[in-house]
């Protein structure tokens, strides 16, 4: 009688309800929630950062108000490669969550001397390959010579006007981490 | 059970003795963020305001900053320009009221230094501006340098900085 009593309120559709939003065992469903936020949280906050891309500066291989995600963790395990694509802050690193970042390419690592001639980059006076350039541009730059924590980082759109866009020198400690895809 | 329920409540009323405390006495830091944040309010306007409303937004703006404030602001793209003394400020404000539809400052990430003496605090932020029909303009580094001066943080200096060095353009 007891128990036919506490399985009652299970019945019908108020009962159907009750299951699918809390749960046989609202303790349970609550602990499961609270792990779950607590790993949100942290997944959110230390390690992956969602991004949305704005600005035409990537293009044509990320696209303006495009989705992506920003892995913080990968330069914990190596240092950042050429050819990444990583998320740099414009604010000095303090250890929080940035909530604007540009999206950029490293062409260059520390030690090397960069240059853009005819729209080549060039890496130590050798012609860089860049299989991600689709576009030929015309852009070019004196020499920059990078010091031990530095990256030289460029978008892919080198259609634009090289007064127009974005690129340079970068300290490591602004690095963010490398997206994802 | 009731020993629970003490705990909750006193952890409650700890909770929030701790919120008013943050409320009524509020750390540099917060109230550093927060003039920053009054600051870019007061920089914006947007064309749905009246004249008036716009006039008295850019008038405010001159108790956000030191009498002999400097600003050296170097945009990509842009010419160079300084501003010193609140009065530039304020006439620069009327100005770009008279010509721009609306502006919108936000400054999303500060990060801030405050002096051990906590009367001089350095704030470097993101700015991002929206202005009425220009749409590439690209979210920019900004440092602040504030002074507590007469009991109030108000800025002394403005400049942008280059998140990344650009090397010249050579022919």
């Amino acid at each position: 009688m007891t128990a036919r009593q506490a399985t009652e309120p299970n019945k019908g559709f108020l009962g159907w309800l009750r299951v699918v939003t809390i749960g046989r065992n609202p303790a349970t469903t609550l602990v499961r929630a609270v792990v779950l936020g607590v790993l949100c949280w942290l997944v959110f906050n230390y390690t992956l950062l969602p991004i949305r891309v704005s600005g035409v500066s990537m293009e044509p291989n990320y696209h303006d108000g495009a989705a992506n995600v920003i892995n913080r963790l990968v330069y914990k395990r190596h240092e950042p490669q050429r050819g990444d694509v990583v998320g740099i802050r414009l604010t000095p690193d303090d250890g929080s969550k940035p909530s604007i970042i540009y999206l950029k390419r490293i062409i260059g690592l520390p030690g090397e001397t960069v240059a853009f001639r005819g729209g080549h980059v060039m890496i130590n006076g050798q012609v860089l390959d860049e299989p991600y350039e689709k576009e030929k541009c015309d852009w070019n730059t004196v020499t920059m010579k990078l010091g031990p924590g530095d990256y030289f980082v460029v978008g892919d759109n080198r259609t634009m006007s090289q007064f127009d866009h974005f690129f340079g020198k970068v300290e490591r400690t602004r690095i963010v981490g490398k997206v994802v895809w | 059970m009731k020993i629970a329920l003490r705990i909750v409540v006193i952890a409650l009323v700890v909770a929030a003795a701790v919120w008013l405390w943050g409320v009524f006495f509020p750390s540099a830091d917060k109230v550093i963020r927060k003039r920053l944040a009054e600051t870019a309010r007061a920089a914006s306007f947007d064309s749905s305001q009246s004249a008036l409303s716009k006039m008295a937004s850019a008038q405010r703006l001159q108790y956000f900053f030191a009498t002999n404030v400097e600003i050296n602001l170097d945009l990509p793209g842009h010419q160079a320009r300084q501003m010193a003394g609140r009065d530039e400020i304020v006439q620069a404000a009327l100005a770009a009221r008279g010509s721009i539809e609306s502006v919108k400052i936000t400054f999303p990430d500060v990060m801030l230094t405050i002096a051990p003496d906590k009367q001089s605090a350095t704030a470097d932020v993101t700015a991002e501006v929206k202005i009425s029909g220009d749409a590439d303009l690209n979210p920019q580094e900004m440092k602040f340098e504030l002074r507590k001066i007469d009991g109030h943080w108000l800025i002394t200096r403005v400049e942008t900085v280059q998140s990344l060095q650009k090397p010249e353009a050579a022919h």
